[in-house]
């Protein structure tokens, strides 16, 4: 199977949303002025390089609830 | 009435400012769409996972679709469930810590509204989510694999919705009763675990587990009828469900 024998057109959609929840992570870490469990480069880090999961355990064990 | 549709604008502006509100439906989708790309590519992947002899010959039958939709929903019972309860951990514990719920029960409105305002709307939040992610996997099914009736869908995510509630209430309740967010995870999460894992071991006494509801809808799925009895495990689900609601809502 090469790389142009994927079909993106069904691939895309998945891509779209992985790349949605990160950019959504990245830019509330950007914004927000309350601290983070943990600091916030590292989840930056995890949020760019673990699709899916790193965003989501950004916004569950990350985020600190105010 | 009308002060309990306050609290519940107020639990939806919270999720909005935390985004609960797109990231749960968009993970859901995510694992949704996973599934029937994955078993759709999986002769090609393991083509390419490497390692194999020369002139190895793989044939793996084509699921159908019921197969795909039920392996969906049991993928659902793991990341799913795990990432319901990551999400709700935090509902009353985290207001009480911070010092939000007594500004909030200062004013004219009982614990029971308010606690009740937060089941509401996670509930709704998670069948949103939970439906999300089902219609996506049906349409990638349909697509990829074969058409697979609607009806046989909704009544499988249906009685699905009614064992994940059942675990969502009872993280609201412990959420309601302990201060720490990952015991709170912890337990809700033991609970699914062992009821899932002992429910098919012992078949003879469990025939009332709620866990039960997943193999129905797994059935109802692959075979478009529910195997067993489902009625008892319904109603002891929805019981439950309400005795862990009831005390929730009771003022510790």
């Amino acid at each position: 199977m090469g790389f142009s024998s994927i079909n993106w057109a069904l691939v895309a959609p998945l891509i779209g949303i992985e790349l949605i929840l990160m950019i959504i992570a990245v830019v509330d870490l950007s914004k927000t002025t309350t601290q983070t469990n943990g600091p916030k480069w590292m989840w930056v880090l995890i949020s760019l390089f673990f699709s899916i999961i790193g965003p989501i355990l950004y916004f569950t064990i990350g985020r600190k609830h105010t | 009435m009308n002060k309990w549709l306050v609290l519940f604008r107020k639990e939806w502006l919270e999720m909005v400012r935390n985004y609960k509100v797109i990231w749960l439906p968009l993970v859901f989708v995510v694992f949704g769409l996973l599934q029937p790309i994955t078993l759709y590519y999986l002769p090609d992947i393991l083509k390419n996972a490497g390692n194999m002899p020369e002139g190895t010959v793989i044939k793996i039958a084509t699921p159908s679709s019921g197969e795909v939709l039920c392996e969906t929903l049991s993928q659902f019972n793991q990341m799913g469930i795990l990432v319901i309860v990551l999400a709700f951990m935090g509902i009353v514990a985290a207001e009480r810590r911070s010092g939000m719920m007594k500004m909030i029960l200062v004013k004219p409105v009982t614990y029971t509204s308010y606690i009740l305002s937060k089941w509401v709307s996670a509930l709704l939040l998670t069948f949103v989510s939970l439906s999300l992610g089902m219609l996506a996997a049906w349409y990638y099914t349909i697509l990829l694999i074969g058409s697979f009736p609607f009806v046989d869908l909704a009544q499988g995510t249906g009685i699905y919705f009614i064992w994940i509630s059942f675990l969502l209430t009872f993280t609201l309740f412990l959420s309601s009763r302990l201060k720490s967010s990952g015991l709170i995870a912890a337990l809700a999460l033991l609970l699914g675990i062992v009821l899932s894992l002992v429910t098919p071991l012992l078949e003879k006494w469990m025939k009332w587990s709620p866990a039960q509801l997943t193999g129905a809808a797994s059935s109802l799925l692959t075979e478009g009828a529910a195997q067993g009895n489902v009625l008892l495990p319904l109603t002891i689900t929805i019981l439950l469900t309400a005795l862990f609601l009831y005390l929730a809502v009771r003022e510790p």
